[in-house]
């Protein structure tokens, strides 16, 4: 199948937010979701935009069941290892269910891997839930390797009232 | 004991910043790993887009270290996006030397960062910690941090420049 991988633009962000509420679905944790639109364009596409986007195409005679040409996203952008210097994060990484099998999810992991490399990173991270085999299996393939499972690194967050208190902070 | 200060860091921070980064590594044992320079610290955190922010710890001459520090601690943080909650804190690194532990620092340092998190509108502060490493573990829970890994099962991916090239050239 045809598809063009680009980089996204503000008008891409109602078919971004579309896609970021299909992946919730997915997690099983909609709810969780607070970003608008409104927001996505402020923070991806301001001044200092706080991450990019990535957008994949298909051509108007291969839309979705539901019209849509913009079938799969990734969202990354660049963070710091205190190792080893310039890294690249990928946030979301999502094609649409009847897009898939095609190459598009490889197809936007490289073009993910080639900016960070041309940004002179050394290194590329993301989380993946546990459950999710087939994520996991497809990343493992990529040449991935699990931190969490091999260097016992967990994932923790601070929010809500405990980051209000430590920023208060009388502990 | 006790007087210190917190500030932002200069470049003429990186050369004790680095000091600092190793001596972190070598508790993780992990020294080996670090390949970054002065020069990358230089350029990556103090250009026009600085690829992270960091914060130091000093004390007044007469209260240095053993080998004759005055920065005793640092944290190295950046901002990162979550396409369900927008903005956060996410703190890289996070050290103080082991003479002057005990005496607030740390806490002021986290009491400072949540600041800035809540300045900066960001939903939440995120890290990582080895699961081995109780002490921290038990210091970030004391705060109300929770662990992704182990509450919602999230595992920390990697990819290494090599298999990151490979990727891209396989088109």
């Amino acid at each position: 199948m045809d598809f063009t991988i680009r980089a996204a633009t503000l008008e891409d962000c109602k078919d971004i937010s579309r896609m970021i509420l299909e992946l919730a679905e997915y997690e099983k944790v909609l709810d969780q979701v607070k970003i608008t639109q409104r927001d996505l364009e402020q923070d991806g596409f301001s001044k200092n935009p706080f991450f990019h986007g990535i957008i994949a195409e298909v051509p108007e005679h291969h839309k979705s069941g539901e019209g849509h040409t913009k079938v799969g996203y990734s969202l990354y952008f660049y963070s710091y290892s205190s190792f080893k210097g310039r890294a690249v994060y990928m946030e979301d990484l999502y094609v649409m269910p009847e897009f898939r099998g095609k190459g598009i999810g490889k197809a936007l992991m490289s073009k993910v891997s080639q900016l960070g490399l041309a940004a002179g990173c050394t290194q590329m991270n993301f989380t993946v839930l546990d459950w999710n085999k087939s994520s996991l299996d497809f990343y493992l393939k990529q040449g991935c390797w699990d931190v969490t499972s091999d260097l016992g690194y967990h994932c923790m967050r601070c929010e809500g009232d405990a980051l209000e208190q430590l920023a208060q902070g009388d502990l | 004991m006790a007087k210190f200060i917190l500030r932002k860091a200069e470049p003429k921070d990186v050369s004790d910043i680095l000091r600092l980064i190793k001596e972190l590594a070598k508790f993780e044992e992990m020294e080996d790993q670090v390949i970054l320079t002065e020069k990358d610290l230089l350029e990556d955190g103090f250009g026009d887009h600085p690829f992270y922010h960091c914060m130091v710890a000093e004390v007044p001459k007469q209260h240095q270290s053993a080998d004759g520090h005055a920065i005793i601690g640092f944290a190295m943080y950046y901002f990162t996006y979550d396409p369900w909650i927008g903005k956060l804190l996410y703190l890289e690194d996070f050290y103080v030397m082991k003479e002057f532990r005990g005496f607030g620092i740390g806490s002021e340092i986290l009491k400072k960062l949540s600041q800035t998190a809540v300045r900066t509108r960001c939903s939440s502060m995120h890290f990582i910690v080895a699961e081995w490493n109780k002490p921290s573990i038990d210091f970030y829970k004391r705060r109300g941090a929770s662990d992704l890994s182990h509450e919602e099962g999230w595992r920390l991916f990697k990819i290494d420049k090599q298999n990151l090239l490979k990727m891209t050239n396989e088109e």
